[in-house]
This record gives C-alpha cells, sequence and structure tokens, in this order.
C-alpha cells in the first residue's frame, strides 16, 4: 500500500512538474535561424539540402565536425595502441583453435540475412544523409553492426579468413580518413576557403540533389566509422587464453 | 478500405499491448530460465513485430499521413527484421545457458534424449 501511495505521489509530481515548466514554443523563425536556412537551404551559394542541420554541421561548423571525428579517430588509436602485438603474436592471434563447435544452424542462417539487410540500411543511412535525418556517423556507426554480429554468431576467424582482418580494417579507415581530408582541401585549389561548398562542389548532377560536398563527407566517414569500429571490435574479441598466453601469465 | 486497415492496424496493436503484459507477467512469475525465455519471445514477437505490422496497416489507411508509404515500408522492415532476430537470439540464449550448464535442467520430458536414447 505505501508503495503505490510513493508511486502515485511521484507520478503526480512528475505530471505537475513537467506542466508547470513548460518549454515556450517559439512562435516564429528567429533571425539566427533566418540567416541559416536563407544560406544553406534557400539561396543561391547553398547546398539546397533539405536537411539542414548536416549542411550546418558540414558548412558552418565544419572545422568543429572535424575535431569532433578526429576526437573519435584518436580514441581507436588509443586502443589499437593498448592491443599492440608482435608479428608472431599478431599470427597466433589469428590461428584457429581447432575444437570450435558451431552455433545451432537457425542462429547462423539468421545472422547471414539480417547482416546483408544491416549493410543495405547503414549504407542507407549514410548516403542520405544529405535528404534526411542520420549521416556519415551514424551509417558508420550502423555499419559496425555487421562485423559485431558475425564475430558473435560465428566467430572473429570467420571475418578474418574471408579477408576483413585489422589490417584491412585500418586501410579502410584510413582511406576514408585521407578522403574528408581531401574534400576538405579541395576549395583551396581554386582559391576559396578550407572547407567550402558552395559554388566548388555541384549542388545537383543530373537533376539529383546531392548537397555539394555533403555526400563525399558523409560517404568517406561512413567508411571510416565502420571500418575504426570493426578494427576494435577484432581487437576485442581476441579470446582471453590467447592474451594469457602472449603475456605468460601462470594459471 | 482504409477503415478496414484502421481496424485492423488498431486491433493488431491491441494485440501487441496484451501479448506485451502477458510477456511482462510470465517473466516474474514463471519458474525457470527456460520457460521465463518463452514468456520474453512472445513480448517480442507478439509485442513488437504484431504492433508494427498493425503501425504498418494503419499508416497504409490514414490518407492525411504526410510519407505515409515511408512510414509503413519502415515500420514493415523493423517488423521484419525482430520477427527473423528474435527467435534466432532466443536460440542463442539457451543453447549458451544449456551449454555453460548455468542453469539447472530437469527437465519434465526430454524428446530428444529418448530418440538418441533409441538408436
Amino acid at each position: 500500500m505505501k508503495r503505490w501511495v510513493t508511486l502515485i505521489l511521484l507520478l503526480a509530481a512528475v505530471i505537475t512538474l513537467a506542466y508547470v515548466f513548460q518549454v515556450p514554443q517559439p512562435e516564429d523563425v528567429r533571425p539566427l535561424g533566418e540567416f541559416y536556412l536563407e544560406n544553406s537551404y534557400f539561396g543561391d551559394y547553398s547546398a539546397k539540402s533539405p536537411e539542414v542541420i548536416t549542411s550546418i554541421l558540414w558548412d558552418y561548423r565544419g572545422i568543429d565536425t572535424l575535431f569532433e571525428t578526429a576526437v573519435f579517430f584518436l580514441a581507436i588509436i588509443g586502443s589499437l595502441t593498448v592491443f599492440r602485438l608482435t608479428r608472431e603474436q599478431e599470427k597466433e592471434v589469428k590461428t584457429e583453435p581447432t575444437q570450435m563447435e558451431p552455433l545451432p544452424l537457425p542462429i547462423r542462417t539468421v545472422t547471414k540475412v539480417i547482416v546483408a539487410m544491416i549493410l543495405a540500411v547503414s549504407a542507407s543511412i549514410a548516403l542520405h544523409g544529405h535528404l534526411t535525418p542520420g549521416g556519415g556517423f551514424q551509417g558508420g556507426s550502423a555499419l559496425a553492426v555487421a562485423p559485431l554480429l558475425i564475430i558473435a554468431a560465428y566467430s572473429k576467424y570467420a571475418l578474418e579468413n574471408n579477408g576483413l582482418d585489422k589490417t584491412r580494417a585500418l586501410i579502410l579507415r584510413s582511406i576514408g580518413l585521407l578522403g574528408i581530408a581531401l574534400v576538405a582541401l579541395v576549395p583551396l585549389l581554386s582559391g576559396s576557403y578550407i572547407m567550402q561548398n558552395q559554388p566548388i562542389f555541384p549542388a545537383e548532377i543530373n537533376g539529383q540533389l546531392i548537397g555539394g560536398s555533403l555526400i563525399y563527407y558523409n560517404f568517406f566517414e561512413f567508411l571510416a566509422v565502420g571500418a575504426g569500429f570493426t578494427a576494435v571490435f577484432l581487437l576485442l574479441a581476441i579470446p582471453e587464453e590467447k592474451f594469457k598466453k602472449i603475456l605468460g601469465v601462470r594459471r | 478500405m482504409s477503415e478496414i486497415l484502421f481496424y485492423l492496424g488498431a486491433v493488431m496493436i491491441i494485440i501487441g499491448g496484451i501479448c506485451d503484459l502477458f510477456g511482462a507477467i510470465g517473466l516474474l512469475r514463471f519458474p525457470n530460465f527456460y520457460v521465463r525465455l518463452h514468456a520474453a519471445t512472445v513480448g517480442t514477437i507478439g509485442g513488437a513485430v504484431v504492433p508494427l505490422f498493425g503501425v504498418a496497416l494503419l499508416a497504409l489507411g490514414a490518407d492525411f499521413l504526410p510519407h505515409r508509404y515511408a512510414i509503413a515500408g519502415a515500420s514493415f522492415i523493423t517488423g521484419i527484421i525482430v520477427l527473423l532476430a528474435a527467435p534466432a537470439g532466443a536460440t542463442a540464449l539457451a543453447y549458451a545457458a544449456h551449454k555453460a550448464k548455468l542453469v539447472e535442467w530437469k527437465p519434465k520430458v526430454d524428446h530428444l534424449a529418448e530418440v538418441r536414447g533409441n538408436d
């Protein structure tokens, strides 16, 4: 009985507080918002991207976003440093243990289907980043779930035997980073500012809206984030016994 | 046509709510891990997949809704993904619990052992 009274009191308090401290609804667009809309969606020198937030993130606050991305890559470099191994140890980590019982068939089959679906969905999130909410980082994070599922349902050796090992993932990540840097630096060649979008990159190609440089940024960020997460997941999936063997821990 | 879709979708969403309730009660009241896993799966399939399909039908029937085909398609695809993933996840959990011998195993009927015993 006492618990019910507490619960009802709590609920009443929450509802009352929500009623009293209502967030005031803005009646019209404020001047700053109007400026951003004019210059990122409507104007001649704009990306014409309906997803204005993406254009603001990469156009007006591009350097900010670049350094936010850099923080993520520093974190990945840090975890790679923690897991650094010599060449023999790398080989040891990659050798498959002999007796490994696979998971039941339904799990493996469903994982195959879902991995294919995740690849499609993540590509759609990233490549529609200039049209709908989402973008490179979100798409890349979704992409990284696919190798994670494969690691869980099969093993990390299944990924490595099919050609996606740590080195390849790092190469893909580096290609993504290089792409972001190049797209940021290209405007300098024609005497514009760094990370400038219009009018260097076309907003439309063959009538298809691609939002200037936004689609390139989204694609390369997608690649870099997905591959970076995959590299870390591959490292985290190394069995504990192998590390004990490498580090010489006595049982 | 849109009214039929509306009522069909609403009924499916109500079924989803009931399944969620039963799943929650089952999780609390069932005796052991394996039977509770069954209740949890009732909660995901009945309580997430069915109402997602219901939302898809509702969205198809709502003529006034902007982007209604996008909403219907997204709900339908999400429902199919959950429909595929939930049984696989439950299988993996049961398999792992049985394999690691973490859960006490007191079967009333064990058809697999009977079949294996007859071989």
